[in-house]
Parts: structure tokens; sequence; C-alpha cells
């Protein structure tokens, strides 16, 4: 019988084992230009996968690391660090702050909440719907949980409140910070309504826990998420941005064919494609194909940003004081690449 | 011509040679320490080497600790803070003491707490919020739960492992001079048992420290937990620092008033 006696030198030889191992990873023997990309494992990064899966980015010379996150707060946080080359995610105040302090800079839309598509969704709980809290413009005054101050929660109230002339003063947002903590709030009757994205917005409904009373798309559409980099990255690698982009809005035009189709009665109808490219987001976010595709944004074909609302954002951030005030929207959004 | 010879020479004054590690109080050696260390970070951002979006500098720190004491916010957030530590680890500690003693001195309690103490301790806190919020709401009494859950079980080990480590000669001999129950877990007992306890004071206070800023998750609008939350979302680094700097600032205060009680009733040691 041998015994492992966990000594000095077996430790020790273990460790530069594993070094030596960790050291001798595979060198990549093609000439492809690597960079990297902070992503969430969310339906919203669905062209990002999708141009990853079907080859676009090798095709356009790049090859691209997907880095998955898991809170929308670290990617921007990734890219100001160099961690990362480019970052998709939702725009939110922690966001703008680093692109005042010129770390951030938008190159690209991601999704957006457009009529007729379900992506963030009013949920009024049991009690409130029975009390009169029928339609998005009776949320003012009432209690609301969003994730934290500063978060695309807060804002759509903000936007809400700016087409029904309330503010959100008017409002008692309660920040929970997370979705989690948000469900259990609002299941556990703390809070009469939260906005919610559409896929948990289904869960509660379909748990009798509350009704959805509006969609922001049909309400306030907005800019939700973009696809950004470090003013650094386009001063020095400015090809490889534009590499980046075309890759990308290939996958863009794709995904909104499949997805973003409407018949001629406004209906969502599935375009080329469909199954094939669920299954691509599906296996990338580790969802069911049918859990994905109840919550598939909408997507500008060209990636195009909605300029005016990127600028309504930080005017409002800086109205709310969680801005510096002397930040200029445009300074932000570099719009040279997407025409 | 001199005298040499050795056994004669009178009696000479031998050095006191024993006092190499004693401890000596170095005020100023702290003082020196906090101010280099706060001259090198100053410096750093001063001459570029850092950006001040990831490590701002201890001005940009104090500025905003200055626009907090100046609007007052520093005071709603304290006080909000405070409160929540004070109800919460008051209420953990008296929970934990009497579990503990119960655990120390009956034999049936312990059997049954280790196992349970042992079990329930390394669940994280944070990981509960959820169901904190359903049991308690999202107003004070969650926040109170999750400071004072975080407190109940390093009281209780501190609590009966101190009872445990108060020496046995001294309650048999209690004993064997015939001092009654009470008396003897009034008079050798608990001031034997007082320094493992207050001991643990200085961790659970440090603990309630951490756990406010998780208690703080849950729907607060103040406090200095949710000051720091509100300033890691929004990126503000800066400010972020300051909320940071009262949070240990808290721990230092605390500590001090905890050693003030040591002196005060471990006098008879």
């Amino acid at each position: 019988m041998t015994v492992v006696r966990w000594g000095r030198r077996t430790v020790l030889g273990v460790m530069g084992a594993a070094a030596l191992a960790l050291s001798a990873a595979p060198a990549f023997a093609q000439s492809l230009e690597k960079t990297s990309i902070g992503v969430l494992a969310l339906a919203s990064s669905g062209p990002i996968f999708i141009a990853k899966s079907k080859g676009y980015f090798e095709k356009e010379g790049l090859d691209v690391d997907l880095k998955m996150f898991t809170s929308a707060q670290q990617v921007p946080v990734a890219v100001a660090s160099g961690d990362v080359d480019f970052g998709v995610t939702g725009l939110t105040a922690g966001f703008y702050n680093l692109a005042a302090k010129g770390a951030v800079t938008m190159i690209a839309a991601q999704s957006r909440d457009e009529p007729g598509f379900e992506l963030s969704a009013y949920v009024a709980a049991n009690t409130a719907f029975a009390a009169g809290l029928k339609k998005p413009a009776d949320l003012k005054g009432k209690r609301i949980a969003i994730t934290t101050v500063g978060s695309t929660f807060h804002y759509m109230l903000g936007l809400l409140g700016q087409k029904y002339g309330f503010t959100v003063k008017d409002l008692t947002m309660v920040p929970l910070q997370d979705v989690p903590k948000m469900t259990a709030a609002f299941k556990g009757g703390q809070v009469d309504a939260i906005v919610a994205p559409v896929t948990v917005a289904r869960q509660m409904v379909a748990d009798g826990a509350g009704t959805i009373i509006g969609w922001v798309g049909d309400e306030t559409p907005w800019q939700l998420g973009a696809l950004f980099t470090g003013p650094k990255t386009i001063a020095q690698r400015r090809p490889t941005v534009e590499k980046f982009i075309r890759a990308y809005q290939t996958a863009l035009a794709e995904y909104h064919a499949a997805f973003n189709t409407k018949d001629a009665s406004g209906a969502i109808v599935k375009g080329p494609g469909y199954d094939s490219l669920l299954a691509i987001i599906a296996e990338a976010t580790k969802q069911k194909p049918e859990v994905v595709a109840a919550g598939l944004p909408y997507v500008d074909p060209q990636g195009k940003l909605l300029i005016d609302d990127v600028v309504n954002q930080v005017k409002f951030w800086q109205a709310e004081g969680q801005v510096d005030k002397a930040l200029d929207a445009k300074s932000i959004m570099d719009l040279s690449f997407v025409k | 011509m001199p005298d040499t010879s050795l056994p004669v020479t009178p009696a000479q004054p031998v050095r006191f040679r024993g006092g190499g590690f004693t401890v000596r109080t170095h005020r100023w050696a702290a003082l020196l320490a906090f101010a280099v260390l706060i001259a090198v970070w100053e410096s750093t951002n001063r001459f570029g080497l850092v950006s001040p979006l990831f490590l701002p500098p201890p001005s940009a720190v104090a500025k905003a600790l200055g626009a907090m004491v100046a609007d007052g916010s520093l005071w709603q957030h304290l006080k909000a803070s405070l409160m929540r530590i004070g109800v919460g680890w008051a209420m953990g500690t008296v929970c934990g003491m009497a579990v503990g003693f119960a655990m120390g001195i009956g034999s049936v309690a312990r059997a049954v707490g280790v196992p349970l103490v042992s079990a329930f301790f390394p669940i994280p806190k944070i990981a509960l919020l959820p169901l904190f919020i359903l049991w308690f709401g999202i107003g004070e009494p969650s926040k109170f739960a999750t400071i004072g859950f975080g407190v109940f079980f390093p009281t209780v080990i501190a609590t009966y492992s101190a009872i445990d480590s108060v020496p046995r000669n001294l309650i048999r001999m209690a004993q064997s001079f015939g001092l009654p129950w009470a008396s003897i877990l009034r008079k050798i007992v608990l001031p034997g048992a007082l320094p493992g306890i207050l001991a643990g004071f200085r961790i659970t206070a440090s603990i309630a420290l951490i756990l406010v800023v998780a208690a703080e998750m849950i729907g607060a609008e103040y406090g200095i937990g949710a000051f720091v939350l509100t300033a890691g979302n929004l990126m503000l680094t800066d400010q972020l620092l300051a909320g940071v700097l009262v949070l240990s600032l808290l721990g230092l205060a605390i500590g001090t008033v905890l050693s003030i009680l040591e002196r005060r009733l471990l006098k008879w040691r």
C-alpha cells in the first residue's frame, strides 16, 4: 500500500508540474489577431454569440475571446482596466461616469426597447393591481423595486415620468441590488410594482404573483445597451475596431432578419435561420431555447444608436446628480464606425 | 600600579538585560506610518503614475468626505447605520450569550448546540437575503436580522469556549468549600469567562460592521453601507473610498470603546 505523504517536496512538485502544464498551453499557429469582448450570458448579447459561432470574426481575421461577466456593472470596468478590448452591455449611470473619465466610448448599438417588442415589462403586484394599478401611468406615487440607483430600471422609470409628467421623486424606488431580491420583495408583497426583464416578468405571471400592465418598448422606446471600447483602442487599433464592427453588423443583420421580422398585421414572425440562430444563443446563454425565444430583444440591423435617447440619458443622470454636469453626451460616442 | 587581582574588585552595577522584547509605546510611529502611506498614495496620483479612476488620491477622498459633512448626508447615513448595527448587534449578542451560557454550563445544551452551531455558522448571510426579505420584509427588521444572525454564532462560540476555559480547580475548590451553585456562577465562572467573551465582542463588532453593508443591500435609502454600494454602482470611486474610510473609522471607534470596557471590567486581573 502506498500512501502519498503531503510533505514539502510533494507539494512543491505538484505546484511545479501545474506551472509547467499551464505554461505549455497550446500556441496558436494561425495568424488571427487576438482581441476580446466582455459580455453577459443574456439573449441581448445574441449577435456577438452568432458572430463568434458562425465564424464572422474569423472571416475578418480576428480571434475574439468571449469573456463572460455576471453583472452589467463589471463589463465597462473591465474595458477601462484593459482586461478586455470591447464590451457590450446595458447603459447605466456607472457607465456614463466611466465614459466621463475617458475610459470608454460607445461605437455601436446593442438591444433597445422598441414598440411591439417585449423586452422590459411593468409588472403590478396583485394587491396593487386590485387597488387600481392598471396601466404604466398609474405608477406615479407607488413603491417600485429596482436593482440599484443609477441602473437601467431607474432610467426607465425616469423616462416614464418624462412621458406622463412626473419625476422619480414622485415614486418610492426601493433599491434591492439584484433581480432575485427584487423578485423576493415583489412576491412578499413589499412593493407595488417592478420593472422586470421579460423572462422574469413572465415567470411572475406564471407564478400568479402579478400582472404585466405594459411594456417599456411601447411606452418609451430607448437605447438599452451599446457596444463600446476604450478610446485608446480606437486611437491605436482602428483597423481592428473596424473589422470587429463589420463582423458584428453581419451578425446583427442576420439576428434582425430572424427574430425581429413582423408580418403585415404587426405580429412577430420567424425569419430565415430562426431555429439555428436560436440554438446558438441558447447554447451560449445555457438556457432552454423556448426560454430564450420568449426574451429576444430588438436590435438595429446596422447597429445604429438612438442618439437622441443617449443624449437624454446623460441629461437625466446629470439632473439626478449622478453624472458629472460637464459631460457632453456627444463626446462619448464615436459614430464613425457605424454609418 | 593598579591592582588587577579579580576577586577583590568592588561590586559592579549590572546592566539590566532582560527587557529585550518589552512592548514600549511608540505613538508617533503609527502616525508616521500613516503619514508616509498617505504621502506616497497622493504622490502616485500627482505624478500621473496611477489614474485617479483606479485609485483616487487621498485629497479627492477627503473632498468627497468633506462634501458629505457639508450637506449633512454623513450624519444621516451614520445615524441609520449605527442604529442598525446597535440593534442588530445587541440582539445577536444577548441571544448568543444566553445560548453560549447554556452550552457552557449544561451538558445537554452543549450536545445539542455544538453540531447546530457548526451547521449554521458557515451559512453566508448574504445568500439568505432573499429569504430574509420574504420573512422580515424590506424594512428595518430584515436588516437587524442580517446583522443579528451574523453576530449570534460567533458570540455563542466565544461564550461557551470562554466558560470552558475557566480554571477547573477554582470551581472544584469552591465546590469543596460548599459554595452554592449560583454563587459559583456569579463569582467564579462569570468573571473567569469575561476576558474570552469580551474578545468575542471585538470580533462580533467587526462582523456587524461588515454585515451592515450586506444588510443595506435590502432597500436602504440611507446608511454608510447603502452609500458605499451606490458609489460602487455609479463608479464614483472617490465616494466609495470615503464611505470605506468612514466604516474603518467606525471600527476604530468601536475598538477603542471595547478597550476601555476591557480595562474597566477586567480590573481584577
